[in-house]
């Protein structure tokens, strides 16, 4: 077992020990190295000024992904590489992105510039043809309060691609890579005033928490990150979870989604836009690239926010959630599962292995709603998953779940009944949607009242009528083509308000 | 080869793009370096009882643990009326009032501390609102009235006439670099400050006097702002002085950086209004008389809010004449942070009242909002200036216009302040932009849209903006620039004007190249810095570049005469070659220098300024520039405030979903004229940013507060400012080809400000929109309209007919 975290930076080896391996990555980049290009405005992930790369190694290569570094710590990221604004530049010369950024005014002010540059970099390491779509999609992570972002589209939009270079070219990756194979295979626990454990085995994992059942578990940390920022959490023991293999990869199982607790909420976007576009689709408006690439699913469902983008989908094709503790392996349906406001049946020694999503069939539609103040990363306002199953023209069985609406998501089950048998028209569907209003108790705070959230909740289900019949008039009958892709033609923006949400705090 | 006129990049652009630009928490911490942070006052209305901040001081790494009796200076502070504190002493206004403030090593150590003080206050009714200020008439200032012709009877004889009242919300800055300064303690008293502000002059003074000293040991330094939009430009004070307290009595270096969370919730916003209004009009929508009274909600002190209104009533009339008029002013104290200038400075207030009652006489009339906006525009006749100036004096005096004046000026030109309305581009603007942006046609899309679609709606407006550019405070529009030539033929250059993004020192670095013939690289700006420009005003109201820029020019101007002559004299004169000695026809370009009469016979600007040297020529100089002609009595609500108008307009297009709420804005067109810009990439970026900044101010920022008066929304999680999804999938930006702007620099506009109130055109999409479902009924929104806002008024007219049908 090491005592101490290895972490590259630009190319360079830091080994990190004692109260160090405490602080964000921000701070430490910021403080400690005196790289100061890296910015901090909201150390809370929502503004993207501190945009890094980190670059973990599978098998032999070094993968890249971006992440914001004021909700990382560095005992998350044992074993990296990462890179800041200040190691991409091409042989002391600005790099491509940089010349466009510049020659473009795509900066003003300058504090936002840095970790736009980063996510425009990562952009280009994955793709080298884009246009302003790819840019926005891209872009959707980092705040720009002074030029409205026309000017930074429409430099990306002039990067010169062909004498791009990959991060590859510039941190050859041998070197690290031969250094991490050998170290990230280790355990590691630093303890200063606060004990810090990375688990490589399930085994070990449940041990610590067994001993520790206090412990504040991580994965990828962009809840409880945000919450040790805000000095709403200060837990004396951590365990990481990010060195555990098994926890890792999605696949398709027995006609279900069988996502590892540390699939990140990007691998699930990517895996589902095949098997379950609606799920995909609905993930694509959750937070934002660097924060998909950090957030878990398994972080999704055990933070248990009555918001939580992911969950709502679980509950309404009937999932699971697979729990491993000391004593082997249990799955737990998830209308099981909470208990009450972030509370679940979670033994002190157990964490979430798997979540367990089963897919719908055929006659079977799914529609995922997230509405939120603003439709990209934003934490949602209100959220509803819809599962249906007809038969000729009438619902043969149906299940309605909302979000935002209680302290926990919510079944809507006198709903449900009522819909039971009922033919698929616009008026029963207008008719749940009162029963719906009376069977939800929303208050009001930050997000919408409780009025507004009232009136999507009884409104949603002829959303939903009509985003499957297909009708713009509201005469329309019967469903479109009973995939559930029915998608209004009236509907030049948004067919669907793809969507769900979580709560951060 | 000019450099005036090119789209040369931000000054700062490369520094920005490869993370290397320093702002204030970059700079590397100093030996013994102090960090600050303060413990705020728990009430937002409350009586201190007792403070005990013994135990604080006892926690390990604090070395100074400050009240308001420990400041050496003044505790009272302001930049108008001196009723703010710095520490509280007495009674707290807001909640987070600073009361103590705690200096230490680390931060661990300063997180510690801030839990050990323990604060007793007891609390006070507080006040946050509008209408429970103008209940208690808890009011800051005089009642202002701007008026003109007997409205109640121009009203009352009036076709038409609609009333009532309109909310507009506060907005949160959002600079992206949070309120920060590292003060450096020098010798006898002395500090030096580095501080993210819009106003080094003020922090100067305010430094001085809260660490009692005199002005001149006090050096502030400015190099640039991760953003101010004016949240930088009083209430970078605060922090500064803050700092300075620290540095002054512990004899260390001290840095406070405010974050994100305490920023806002604890500095100052756009200022709430709520107006209420009668107007009367003519069945073509033509505008008889209006009656408006705005309340603005100031928060607990002065600050810059007697101006701010001002400036909201100076645009009430935004692009329209007005004939009858009647416009009343008056400031709310409530127990929120004060709230303060905010780019558009209560224009945007101002214009957003006269766009919504103008929509209103639309849809009451059943026009075309694009129709009542073109009948009631001023006019755009050519004006002899000279007669403008007379009739403006005339007014500023107070006396009865002459006749004769009168009437040669057509009526549709003044102002309802007595200002002649000259160059007006906006009628032109008008013919423009409803055709490029395909208007007509697409209106009749929308109806036919809107009849047929039971689930969505479209709505479209056209609104335009006329924004007075110069301070409406005199004595502001002045500016100084020191330029140095070295030997070597470069050009050091340090103004009054601040960089926060907006681009004024690539302009002045522009306009000293062309002045001195240059290349534009020979040219740097310094740092802004109270010790080479004193007494300087605040970068604020658009004019930083027309100040600053005219400050540069007329220091170059002297300096390239001062050279000229000596070239002449010295280099040129060549008598054998029948060359007399004649500075007029010396010229700079280039970085060279030649008489026109032998230009085969050169020398370089670098050769020049070495000779000067040498033979004793002074090589700097310092330039100075006052607005010509600008003034306005508040008293009598006239006077010819502005020097010129920057005009635009913009069409924007929305789609709102019935059932959520949701809307997306589909399409702007956007048309602005600029004059001749001095940096046509940097003008394009202000017009841009400034749109969208607008465009979040009207749609998604909303500030929320709890019942306690603690704002909610004080972070990017819950304050939502437009993100790069917002940009408009069609998004047409185009500026007017137009060199009538004679009074200003370059024949240039300022346009930092302007392009934020065409925001309004999406808020008035969104009414128009509503008005198709609301069938007739003239549909109430606030601003911003929020989603919520959105299918809360669509619920309330489904709802109605509904009721009707029952
Ligand atoms: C800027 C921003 C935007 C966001 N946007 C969204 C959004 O749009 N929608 C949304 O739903 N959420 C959003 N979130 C919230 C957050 O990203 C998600 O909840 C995410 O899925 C959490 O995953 P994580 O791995 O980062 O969790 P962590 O922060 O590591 O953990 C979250 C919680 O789950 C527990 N936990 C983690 N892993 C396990 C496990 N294997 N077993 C048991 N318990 C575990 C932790 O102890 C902790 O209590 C956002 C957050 C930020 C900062
Ligand atoms: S500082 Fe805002 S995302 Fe990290
Ligand atoms: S350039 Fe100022 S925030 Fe982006």
């Amino acid at each position: 077992m090491r005592d101490f975290l290895i972490i590259y930076v630009n190319g360079r080896r830091h080994e990190v020990r004692g109260r160090r391996a405490f602080q964000s990555l921000s701070h430490f980049l910021r403080y400690d190295l005196g790289l100061i290009g890296t910015k901090v405005v909201c150390a809370e992930g929502d503004c993207g000024s501190c945009t890094v790369f980190v670059g973990r190694h599978e098998g032999d290569k070094l993968t890249y992904r971006t992440v914001t570094s004021c909700i990382q710590f560095l005992y998350q990221l044992d074993c990296t590489h990462i890179v800041t604004i200040e190691g991409l530049k091409y042989d002391g010369q600005l790099n491509p992105v940089q010349q466009a950024m510049v020659k473009c005014q795509g900066s003003q002010c300058g504090f936002c510039t840095p970790g736009i540059v980063v996510s425009m970099c990562a952009m280009f390491e994955k793709k080298r043809d884009v246009n302003a779509d790819d840019l926005r999609g891209a872009l959707v992570g980092n705040l720009c309060r002074c030029t409205g972002y026309d000017s930074i589209v429409k430099s990306g939009l002039a990067v010169d691609t062909t004498t791009l270079r990959r991060l590859d070219d510039l941190y050859p990756p041998d070197a690290i890579v031969s250094d991490l194979i050998k170290t990230a295979g280790e355990s590691v626990r630093v303890t200063d005033q606060k004990t810090f454990f990375k688990a490589v085995t399930i085994d070990e994992a449940a041990r610590f928490r067994a001993e520790n059942p206090d412990c504040m578990i991580i994965s990828g940390g962009t809840d409880v990150g945000v919450q040790m920022n805000k000095c709403l959490r200060d837990p004396r023991s951590i365990l990481s979870l990010a060195g555990m293999q098994a926890l890792r990869g999605i696949e398709v199982k027995d006609d279900a989604i069988v996502a590892g607790a540390n699939a990140t909420i990007a691998e699930m976007e990517a895996f589902t836009r095949d098997v379950l576009p609606e799920y995909s689709r609905l993930l694509y408006y959750f937070g934002s690239p660097p924060i998909k690439n950090a957030a878990t699913i398994g972080g999704n469902v055990g933070n248990g926010s009555p918001i939580a983008d992911s969950i709502p989908a679980i509950y309404a094709m009937n999932g699971e959630v697979e729990l491993v503790g000391t004593s082997g392996s249990r799955r737990v349906n998830i209308h099981d599962y909470y208990t009450g406001y972030k509370k679940t049946v979670q033994k002190p020694d157990e964490l979430i292995a798997r979540v367990i999503i089963p897919l719908p069939k055929a006659g079977e539609t799914l529609k995922l709603y997230k509405i939120s103040r603003r439709k990209d990363l934003d934490i949602s306002a209100f959220t509803a998953a819809i599962w249906m199953r007809h038969r000729g023209n009438s619902i043969d069985d149906v299940r309605i779940v909302y979000g935002g609406v209680a302290a926990n998501i919510l079944r809507l089950r006198q709903t449900e009944d009522f819909l039971r048998g009922q033919a698929f028209t616009l008026s029963n569907l207008q008719h749940a949607g009162k029963i719906a209003r009376s069977e939800v108790k929303p208050i009001s705070d930050v997000r919408g009242s409780a009025d507004y959230r009232l009136q999507l909740g009884e409104n949603i289900l002829t959303k939903f009528f009509i985003d499957v019949s297909g009708t713009t008039s509201g005469n329309g009958n019967g469903w479109n083509d009973g995939n559930g892709n029915g998608n209004g033609n009236g509907h030049s923006v948004d067919p669907t308000l793809e969507g769900i949400a979580g709560e951060v705090h | 080869m000019a450099y005036v006129g090119k789209d040369i990049p931000h000054d700062s652009a490369i520094g920005h793009v490869s993370g290397e630009s320093i702002f204030i928490d970059d700079i590397p911490p100093a030996r013994g370096e102090l960090l600050c942070d303060f413990v705020g006052s728990p009430a937002a209305h409350g009586k201190l009882i007792s403070v005990d901040i013994e135990e604080a001081k006892g926690v390990a790494g604090v070395v100074a643990v400050l009240v308001a009796k420990d400041i050496p200076g003044h505790n009272k502070f302001g930049p108008v009326v001196k009723d703010e504190r710095l520490l509280v002493d007495d009674v707290a206004e807001f909640l987070g009032a600073p009361i103590v403030l705690i200096a230490a090593e680390n931060r661990d150590a300063l997180r510690e501390a801030k839990k050990r003080v323990k604060v007793e206050m007891q609390p006070l009714k507080p006040i946050f609102s509008i209408d429970d200020a103008i209940a208690a008439k808890s009011f800051l200032g005089p009642q202002r009235v701007i008026a003109r012709g007997d409205v109640e009877k121009a009203i009352g004889s009036s076709e038409y006439t609609l009333e009532g009242a309109l909310e507009v919300g506060g907005q949160e800055h959002f600079y992206l670099e949070s309120q920060a300064a590292i003060v450096y303690p020098g010798e006898h008293g002395a500090v030096i400050v580095h501080s993210s502000t819009q106003h080094p002059t003020e922090v100067q003074s305010i430094v001085a006097e809260v660490i009692g000293v005199p002005f001149n040991k006090v050096t502030v330094i400015c190099k640039r702002m991760g953003g101010g939009f004016g949240g930088k430009e009083t209430q970078a004070a605060q922090p500064a002085a803050m700092a300075a307290l620290v540095a002054t009595l512990t004899k260390r270096p001290a840095r406070i950086v405010y974050n994100k969370d305490d920023d806002m919730r604890f500095t100052g916003k756009r200022h709430p209004f709520k107006s209420w209004y009668k107007v009367g009009f003519d069945k073509s929508g033509q505008i008889t008389a209006l009656s408006i009274d705005h309340y603005s909600n100031g928060g607990c002190t002065v600050d810059l809010s007697l101006a701010v209104l001002e400036r909201a009533m100076l645009h009430t009339d935004n692009a329209y004449y007005l004939p009858n008029v009647r416009i009343t002013g008056q400031v709310c104290k409530t127990n929120l942070p004060s709230n303060t200038a905010f780019r558009g400075f209560g224009g945007p207030q101002g214009v957003a009242n006269i766009e919504n009652i103008i929509e209103e006489i639309a849809i009451k009339l059943g026009k075309d909002s694009l129709e009542v906006r073109r009948c009631n525009l001023y006019g755009s006749e050519e004006i002899d200036p000279q007669i403008a100036q007379i009739h403006a004096d005339s007014e500023e005096k107070n006396l009865r216009k002459s006749a004769q004046s009168a009437d040669e000026i057509s009526s549709r030109l003044e102002t309802p302040y007595g200002q002649i309305v000259q160059n007006n581009t906006l009628p032109e603007i008008f013919e423009k932009l409803p055709a490029t942006s395909d208007y007509e046609k697409r209106r009749q899309e929308i109806e036919q849209f809107n009849r047929r679609n039971r689930w969505q709606l479209r709505g479209m407006s056209m609104t335009p903006v006329k924004f007075g550019i110069s301070f409406t405070k005199r004595t502001l529009n002045q500016a100084n620039a020191l330029v140095n030539i070295y030997t070597d033929g470069t050009v050091m250059v340090s103004t009054g004007g601040t960089e926060m993004g907006q681009g004024v020192n690539t302009r002045v670095r522009q306009i000293v190249a062309d002045e001195l013939g240059i290349s534009y690289d020979a040219v740097i700006m310094s740092a802004t810095n109270t010790d080479k420009n004193n007494n300087t005003s605040p970068t604020a109201a658009s004019s930083g570049t027309d100040l600053n820029g005219a400050a540069a020019a007329d220091a170059c101007g002297r300096l390239r005469n001062r050279l000229a002559e000596f070239a002449a004299d010295f280099v040129f004169n060549d008598g054998e070659a029948g060359i007399a000695a004649s500075a007029e026809n010396i010229a700079f370009e280039d970085g060279m220098v030649w008489d026109k009469r032998r230009p085969d016979h050169r020398m370089t600007f670098e050769q020049l300024v070495c000779r000067a040297y040498i033979e004793r020529v002074n090589l700097g100089e310092r330039g100075f520039y006052a607005t010509p002609g600008v003034d306005f009595n508040r008293e009598t609500g006239k006077g010819h405030p502005f020097l010129y108008y920057t005009n635009g307009a913009a069409v924007s297009e929305v789609l709102i979903d019935r059932l959520t709420g949701e809307m997306k804005v589909t399409r702007v067109d956007l048309l602005m004229d600029l004059g001749n810009m001095i940096n046509p990439g940097i003008d394009r970026g202000q017009v841009v940013g400034g749109f969208i900044q607008g465009l979040g101010w009207v749609t998604t920022e909303e500030l929320y507060y709890a019942a306690n008066g603690e704002l909610m929304s004080h972070s990017p999680t819950t304050y939502k400012i437009p993100n790069v999804g917002d940009l408009p999938p069609t998004f047409n930006v185009a500026l007017l080809d137009n060199s009538n702007n004679t009074v200003s620099l370059k024949r240039s506009k300022a346009m930092g400000e302007p392009p934020l109130l065409l925001g309004i055109s999406v808020w008035a999409a969104v009414k128009n929109a509503l008005s198709y479902a609301s069938e007739g009924e003239i549909p109430k929104l606030a601003l911003p309209s929020t989603g919520e806002r959105i299918l809360m008024a669509l619920t309330s007219y489904m709802k109605e007919r509904v009721a009707e049908s029952a």
